[in-house]
């Protein structure tokens, strides 16, 4: 139990230096960026009619604290970030950014979880079913499936099934909520409303996830269907699906959850683009606003960072939930 | 019997020992059915897009509009109809009216009586073969090969247009903008591979070479950038862009991002193949008879792992294909003289594209071609390069 514990803070104390790997990079982005806050917003307030001089962005640039060394502002703002989850201002909206992102950000992260979800739940019966089932049409349709998840990629298949539905139906099913429901207050019409529009981001994010799983999964499990153990589990008139179980898909069941880290990576890679194109307005949406749209560095920065640390922290939750599955890798963290 | 066929297999197995490394892969290769398909269509792939401008019949850029037929349909040269079948493919006349009793409003009809026969090797605009032009941000450094001229073209029509794809909103022929567009993906991928490669092998050679806390130091950046989700972070610094930026400009920027994130899955495969390969018996081997350190990685560690790299460059070709698109796609990437996949389908998400101009979609079509002959060739080649691939 203490070596776990033990197992358990190294890989958090880990996850931990990764995370401020990443807010340095991030932060180093945030302050690439071609002019600084204060000198964007007095700019934007120049356009309103307003005369500013120098002295005023000097100012301004002394109360955002621009004015102090490039490593202090990313402590202090890595220390915001951890202790008090606060990410700082706007640049051009003047709003605390933990503000504006709150909601929109559970609500992505609770879409691309779903369409993790959904994706294995495809790919797991399929791919351990087509690894048993040795027919070489299901195997070339598999891999074709498997090579259009990166060749006919998420926005692309948005893209086409928009224009499918608007021929075929008249509507080009974007949207999380139907029009009378956008605004109104969550009840159960509008929960109804919202998984009737739902399942079909889902589906287009979690659509590559589930093309290159699917693929992994039979590749592991017709790996291990071949091995010694499991002829030799077969020739004690163990069959079927209680062999299947009890022995390859369980051994395969490792480097898939090792990989789910991995494909939140990619499904949150196609979030922002998918989001444009169905028209949802949550992270994803508005980490391209901030970027194309008003170049809001603050903005664009905390999303990038919360996306990158819910992919870390799902890293960390795998890497102790394997501990905990596989008694190989228990043995060797427990070192007995 | 057995003497007549003992011979030719004798021969064959000498041959096989004695085949250098290309020989053997490319036989593994040429067996691959399916790649040997794909490998043929991304040849032809690349002539299209080297050939482009002899092959579309108008400038792809807004100067070969035509006014006359915005957002046109496709026309499909034809070689039957009611009058009887002609060799030459033809097209049917366009006419254009404007009266009382269409409300003054241009309509187009179709003419089936008066046919335009497609003619070959036609002079069109003028364009340049084997030109380079492209500068470098930051530098004043530019490049400016001027090519030879031409102004013939493989097809074309007499009298009015022809438009094989449709055109777009402006009237820019769609045909030639794809052609083009191949070209552009092509060029920013091999750009970003390059780059990527020569960073992955820069920073996975001094990680595999070195070892010790620079590995260590270096194998945690690395896993940091890998799991930052790329796109959004190729937004971030796309967005860096200025506005006023010359397309050749955006073009190389967009590549040299590309580049920049790219390397890290690459350089870890370097690393990983140093440090095992630095421990080989073959290494010590040769430091043994007295061989220097550059002469031991030139001759011994180099080649043992060269297939693998020209591998994965040719899988992660499809990855920057694929971001170039998505950021021009949502306006981060190559702007309009350019043409790319992702600037043609800028503008598609419109209702009145989705229900009328269903052709603005044409070019998604050899995009996913593209992006599956380079999958299918990159994995025929992984199969191929692998010695142990035929023993399984």
């Amino acid at each position: 139990m203490i070596l776990f514990l033990r197992f358990a803070v190294m890989r958090a104390a880990m996850a931990l230096i990764t995370l401020l790997t990443v807010s340095f990079i991030v932060f180093s982005l945030m302050a690439l960026v071609p002019a600084n806050c204060a000198e964007r917003y007095l700019a934007y307030k120049t356009t309103q009619g307003e005369q500013i001089t120098i002295a005023d962005i000097r100012a301004e640039e002394r109360r955002l604290g621009l004015d102090k060394p490039y490593v202090e502002r990313w402590v202090r703002w890595v220390g915001n970030v951890f202790m008090e989850g606060d990410f700082g201002e706007s640049c051009i909206l003047r709003v605390r950014v933990s503000q504006l992102v709150g909601d929109k950000f559970l609500l992505s992260l609770g879409i691309c979880a779903a369409a993790l979800i959904f994706a294995y739940a495809i790919a797991l019966p399929v791919g351990i079913f087509s690894a048993t089932a040795s027919s070489p049409v299901l195997n070339n349709v598999l891999r074709l499936v498997s090579y259009l998840g990166l060749a006919l990629p998420n926005f692309l298949l948005a893209l086409m099934i928009m224009l499918f539905s608007t021929i075929v139906f008249g509507d080009s099913m974007t949207g999380l909520f139907s029009r009378e429901m956008r605004d109104a207050p969550w009840s159960w019409d509008k929960a109804m409303d919202f998984l009737s529009r739902a399942w079909l981001p889902v589906f287009i994010l979690g659509w590559s996830a589930t093309a290159f799983a699917m693929q992994s999964v039979r590749a592991l499990v017709s790996d291990e269907y071949g091995k010694l153990y499991v002829m030799a589990a077969r020739a004690r008139g163990v069959h079927g699906a209680a062999l299947l179980w009890r022995y390859p898909a369980r051994h395969a069941l490792g480097p898939i959850i090792n990989s789910l880290g991995f494909d939140l990576n990619r499904v949150f890679n196609q979030l922002p683009i998918v989001a444009v194109i169905l028209v949802l307005t949550e992270s994803g949406a508005l980490l391209l606003e901030a970027l194309a749209r008003s170049n809001d560095q603050q903005l664009a920065g905390a999303i990038i960072f919360l996306l990158t640390g819910s992919i870390v922290a799902l890293n960390f939750l795998t890497d102790i939930l394997l501990a905990l599955a596989d008694p190989r890798v228990r043995r060797s963290v427990m070192g007995g | 019997m057995a003497s007549a066929s003992a011979a030719p297999d004798r021969k064959s197995r000498e041959a096989y020992f004695t085949a250098s490394q290309g020989e053997l892969i490319w036989a593994r290769f040429r067996r691959n059915r399916a790649a040997m398909v794909a490998g043929a269509v991304l040849a032809f792939m690349v002539l299209v897009g080297l050939f482009a401008p002899f092959l579309s019949p108008y400038d792809p850029t807004i100067n070969g509009r035509n006014r006359d037929y915005m957002n046109g349909a496709p026309q499909i040269p034809r070689f039957c109809d009611h009058n009887g079948c002609s060799a030459r493919p033809f097209l049917y006349t366009l006419e254009r009216t404007r009266s009382i009793q269409t409300n003054f409003r241009w309509v187009t009809t179709v003419n089936m009586e008066k046919r335009r026969y497609v003619q070959f090797f036609v002079q069109g605009w003028e364009y340049r073969l084997l030109s380079l032009d492209f500068e470098i941000p930051g530098t004043e450094l530019r490049v400016n090969i001027p090519g030879i001229p031409f102004t013939t073209h493989l097809f074309g029509v007499d009298q009015g247009s022809i438009h094989l794809f449709g055109t777009d909103s402006a009237g820019k022929d769609i045909f030639s903008r794809t052609l083009h567009a191949i070209w552009t993906s092509l060029a920013v991928g091999t750009i970003g591979v390059l780059i990527g490669f020569v960073l992955a092998l820069v920073i996975g050679g001094i990680s595999g070479y070195r070892g010790g806390w620079i590995d260590s130091a270096l194998q945690m950046a690395t896993d940091a950038v890998r799991t930052i989700p790329a796109i959004p972070l190729f937004m971030a610094l796309a967005a860096f862009m200025p506005a006023e930026w010359s397309p050749e400009r955006r073009f190389f920027f967009i590549a040299t991002i590309l580049g920049l994130i790219s390397w890290p899955t690459l350089a870890r495969r370097v690393r990983t193949h140093l440090l095992t390969e630095r421990n080989q018996e073959y290494v010590l081997a040769a430091q043994l008879c007295g061989a220097s350190g550059g002469h031991v990685v030139r001759r011994h560690l180099l080649p043992s792992f060269t297939s693998y790299i020209i591998v994965d460059l040719v899988i992660s070709f499809p990855y920057m294909v694929l971001s170039e698109t998505a950021l021009s796609f949502i306006g981060l990437g190559l702007k309009d003289p350019v043409n790319s996949l992702g600037v043609m389908l800028q503008n598609v998400t419109s209702a009145d594209v989705l229900l009328n101009y269903q052709w603005y979609f044409i070019p998604v079509i050899f995009f996913v071609v593209l992006v599956l002959a380079f999958v299918f060739v990159g994995d025929g080649l992984r199969d191929a390069a692998d010695p142990y691939s035929d023993h399984r």
